[in-house]
């Protein structure tokens, strides 16, 4: 049956970055795929109310306090009421939050349990467990996680680290990787396959998948902000290496951030203007154009969950060298890729063992984009996503959903399925901590007094039910083969 | 069989595993060393240093490392500990299927909530770095925060001594002044046999490469060209301005000592100026700066490099006991219109960041001898003691208080740390002496005469001891609550040869 989802997030569109951009085509396919989906999100500079995006992705702009790079101030209650209203218009199943940095995500999960809505996390990036602001970031995990009933990361490291951070059952916790639009980035000898692309990016005729011979020149592409954590030091200290050791080697860094400084001293002091490219921030749809001229794709990031862009650089038939860092290793095989330690003089050998991979033309790169294209696709994603709405509605049995092991003992533990009842959620926030546990439960108490509360105020028939965008009638089809797509 | 069919018009690729611990050989069984609590660090494990933390530390040694988690994780983590001892009994049947893989890029035939018992947090390590405490060492180490407390402890004791009349200030000062003359002239002796030690190796080294000594400006002047030539190589020379690395770093290394006691004086001078009038000209302190970075052409100059340095250092000491002297009067009256109260509590908690914040480092890390006591630290102190020269009744009294302050809380600290690596000995007596001086003003200032000096320094000496023995004790027992958790979502951390600045 197709479900009613609202997606919360602080972060979607118009800004840009990869957990919108998760946000838009995983909504857009899950439309596809039959599924009425809403994002709620807080309004943003010139757009509040209601909007529509493509293929009828209806976008609430909540009005909301930001505090601090569009992450909205959490205030635990005062999101209640509105949200209320919204998911009672729209008709909402299950609630389906993105990003543990944004309260907005947690405060709607909170009241969905307390609305007794099925939730879905989705977590994005890794922490760490030193510092202070990593200590108290999981333990508002924990509270958003205590109650959820299915969390999604995007890859085994990451479900590893969210699994640590928020004490969860690592069998509520799914893998969907991220996925790329490969249409979006295919390298420039398939430009001919789509003829409106023809037009607007290359110019010139498309070079045709030819050997790079032993003194071609090889360009090595750069896509990140230059941020610390991007490891964007290990970067400036190894482009003049890399650059002495190859001839015929030039270097395209776009992005900008607090390192650019550096970056440009670096290329002063070694005069290497000539021979790398500062191109400053581009946007998203430009990248691709970046990632063809080169053919090298260097990614030295120090943390990473998942690193969309190297998925995107290999589709645009880049050899990628990256560090053996976060989720990096799970990402891509290895005939696409050369690790590296994150180290200075790790880095330079593998970008010159890559550049001397690529002159010998023992690296296929032309086939790259149709291997990726088939490893990673949102309708996958959406299809992947679905099954985990269908096991926490229950529309999958508990334990085929979480089990899968029939005679290990598995169906005894009952919380996986997580009831509805106050005292049951209560259990579950206690044990968050000793203080922490406390707080959390009066938190909850508070919040079922609110829901009590508004119940009588203003009572569900008071709230008009909105009409759905007029929808395509679900293909039959793809729930046939969502159902065999199995466990082969 | 884990490869799709739509894959037919490529090679399928084959799913090698990229996962670092996957890789052949890497899991090395390792001999199970049995401890009383695997948990928790025991406090015996202070004992079995060296090869326990060698054994927690090994890379290849993750699998061991694998325990549930104290705390709040626990109850989840032993779940996980035992969903893997149920999952083990299904091994046979995943044979079958194909071994799971801990990537993305392939569709597996698993559930994507399948929790593969043997990778699942296999790359956790837990309390990785820890290097258990021996008590003796500790007690060692602390004996630096005793000098420090101590130093504040006889300053404030002079300074009620001051404000009581019991004491002239200028006879603190004077004792004060020739204390510090007396280390200014050891440290000079030391500074200058090191130099002298690292001119010979300097030259020693130099002798094998032509022409890195003609260069020696051009490398002082251009150290970046030098940034990309490994440290090792001594050979080679570099886009064609022939320098070497070995030059260059002893010339750095010979600058860096020298430039200190001028420094910290800066920076008392600086701290003066900020808490007041604008004093000295900054051109003038620059100038010292100056002075001490020329020194690196010390055979073109007419004096000898050891005496322009002295005559530096002397140059700046008149400069801040003459800004001093015109500061005075001015100190003497800043605070006149705050009440005494204010003036005690806020001098109190300034003395108290000051050791809470002072740099108690042994400066033996990398360019360490260039590091110096925070300047938070000192600027605190300094505020200290002008809030409280400002409660002094003359001008002579302030000014005295004043380079009091100046020698206690900005160079005094560069002496002891010196001395420290300097000579072991002379550090414990010095350790000694501040204690029991200690003990003694605090026993003449709470009652007065040689006796309650005597109690004094007796009962300060054996609190002391205490204090330092209990708190390393402590110490020693709260490492067993320590839990580190790292783990591949860590940041890693770049290892770069050379900095960039």
């Amino acid at each position: 049956m197709p479900y009613n989802i609202a997606m919360v997030s602080d972060f979607f569109f118009p800004q840009s970055g990869g957990i919108e951009s998760h946000i838009y085509q995983l909504s857009s396919k899950l439309i596809d795929r039959g599924h009425k989906v809403i994002v709620i999100t807080h309004a943003y500079k010139g757009r509040t109310g209601v909007r529509y995006l493509t293929n009828g992705l209806k976008i609430y702009h909540v009005p909301f306090f930001v505090i601090y790079r569009e992450t909205t101030f959490p205030t635990v209650f005062s999101f209640f009421p509105i949200f209320r209203n919204i998911v009672i218009r729209e008709e909402i199943d299950i609630v389906h939050g993105h990003a543990s940095l944004s309260s907005f995500c947690g405060e709607a999960i909170l009241h969905a349990r307390t609305m007794g809505l099925r939730t879905v996390f989705t977590d994005h990036s890794l922490f760490g467990f030193a510092d202070a602001a990593s200590i108290l970031t999981n333990k508002l995990l924990k509270f958003t996680l205590s109650d959820v009933d299915h969390a999604i990361c995007v890859s085994h490291t990451c479900k590893e680290n969210t699994v640590l951070r928020a004490s969860l059952d690592p069998l509520m916790v799914s893998v969907i990787p991220n996925a790329v639009v490969a249409e979006n980035f295919c390298p420039l000898s398939h430009t001919t396959r789509l003829p409106d692309q023809t037009l607007s990016s290359s110019p010139d005729p498309p070079l045709s998948p030819r050997p790079i011979g032993p003194d071609d020149p090889i360009t090595i592409v750069v896509i990140s902000r230059l941020f610390y954590n991007k490891g964007t030091d290990l970067l400036i200290a190894s482009i003049p290496r890399i650059l002495a050791s190859n001839p015929n080697t030039r270097f395209i860094i776009a992005g900008s951030g607090p390192k650019a400084i550096d970056l440009e001293q670096m290329l002063e002091r070694n005069v290497l203007q000539d021979k790398v490219e500062l191109l400053g921030s581009v946007r998203h749809e430009e990248v691709r154009d970046v990632m063809v001229r080169g053919d090298i794709y260097l990614h030295p990031s120090l943390t990473e969950a998942f690193g969309t862009v190297i998925v995107e650089a290999a589709s645009c038939g880049l050899y990628v060298v990256c560090t053996r860092v976060g989720g990096i290793p799970e990402v891509l095989p290895q005939h696409m890729t050369t690790f590296a330690k994150p180290e200075e003089d790790d880095i330079v050998l593998a970008t010159s063992k890559a550049i001397s991979a690529l002159r010998s033309n023992r690296v296929r790169t032309d086939r790259f984009h149709d291997q990726v294209k088939m490893m990673y696709s949102w309708r996958d994603v959406a299809e992947r996503t679905e099954r985990v709405y269908e096991g926490i509605i229950g529309d999958i049995r508990p334990e085929e959903f979480y089990g899968y092991y029939p005679g290990q003992g598995w169906e005894a533990s009952g919380d996986r399925v997580r009831s509805f009842a106050l005292i049951d959620r209560l259990k579950r926030y206690y044990g968050c901590g000793v203080w922490a546990g406390k707080l959390f439960c009066l938190c909850v108490v508070i919040d079922f007094l609110i829901y009590v509360f508004l119940e009588m105020w203003f009572p569900r028939a008071n709230i008009d039910i909105a009409r759905s965008w007029p929808k395509k009638p679900p293909a039959p089809k793809s729930r046939e083969s969502n159902t065999s797509r199995g466990y082969r | 069989m884990t490869s799709p069919p739509s894959l037919d018009p490529f090679p399928p690729p084959i799913p090698v595993d990229t996962h670092p611990n996957r890789a052949p050989g890497s899991k090395s069984p390792e001999p199970e060393r049995t401890l009383p609590d695997p948990d928790r660090l025991a406090p015996e494990d202070a004992y079995f240093a060296p090869s326990l933390s060698r054994v927690r530390s090994a890379p290849a040694n993750y699998d061991h490392n694998l325990r549930s988690l104290d705390g709040d994780n626990a109850a989840h983590l032993s779940s996980a500990a035992a969903l893997r001892k149920k999952l083990t009994g299904s091994g046979r049947r995943r044979k079958r299927k194909g071994a799971w893989k801990k990537l993305l890029w392939v569709k597996q035939s698993y559930p994507d909530n399948y929790t593969d018992t043997e990778t699942f947090l296999d790359h956790l390590q837990r309390n990785p770095r820890v290097r258990p405490y021996d008590f003796w060492p500790l007690v060692a180490d602390s004996t630096v925060i005793v000098q420090h407390v101590c130093s504040v402890v006889i300053f404030v004791c002079c300074f009620v001594g001051i404000v009581q009349d019991r004491v002239s200030p200028v006879s603190i000062v004077c004792w004060g002044s020739v204390g510090t003359a007396v280390g200014w002239i050891l440290w000079d002796n030391w500074i200058w046999n090191e130099h002298a030690q690292a001119v010979q190796s300097a030259e020693r080294t130099a002798e094998g490469d032509d022409g890195s000594s003609s260069s020696s400006m051009a490398s002082a002047a251009n150290p970046p060209a030098n940034d990309t030539q490994p440290d090792d190589t001594k050979t080679n020379a570099i886009h064609g301005l022939g320098l070497t690395m070995s030059g260059n770093q002893s010339k750095e290394h010979l600058a860096s000592p020298s430039t200190d006691l001028n420094e910290s004086i800066d920076g008392v001078a600086y701290a003066t100026a900020q808490t007041a009038v604008p004093s000295a000209p900054p051109s003038t302190i620059h100038n010292s700066t100056d002075g001490a970075l020329s020194q690196d052409i010390p055979r073109v100059s007419m004096l000898s490099p050891r005496n322009r340095q002295r005559m530096t250092t002397v140059k700046s000491a008149f400069l801040i006991y003459f800004a001093l002297l015109g500061l005075s009067p001015i100190l003497k009256s800043l605070t006149k219109s705050t009440a005494s109260d204010s003036i005690w509590a806020m001098s109190c908690w300034l003395l108290i960041m000051n050791i809470f914040s002072f740099d108690y480092g042994s400066g033996e890390g990398a360019g360490a001898t260039t590091k110096f006591p925070a300047s938070l630290s000192t600027n605190a102190a300094v505020m200290a003691s002008t809030v409280l020269a400002s409660r002094l009744p003359s001008t002579t009294h302030v000014f005295s208080l004043m380079l009091f302050s100046m020698e206690v809380f900005g160079l005094f600290p560069i002496f002891r740390r010196q001395l420290r690596q300097k000579s072991w000995t002379g550090h414990v007596v010095l350790t000694l002496t501040l204690v029991i001086v200690a003990g003694g003003a605090v026993g003449v200032t709470l009652s007065g005469g040689w006796a309650a000096a005597i109690i004094g320094s007796v009962l300060g000496s054996i609190l002391t001891a205490l204090v330092m023995g209990g708190c390393s004790w402590w110490l020693i027992s709260l490492q067993k609550y320590k839990n580190v958790v790292i783990g591949p979502w860590d940041p890693a951390r770049p290892i770069i040869r050379r900095h960039w600045n």
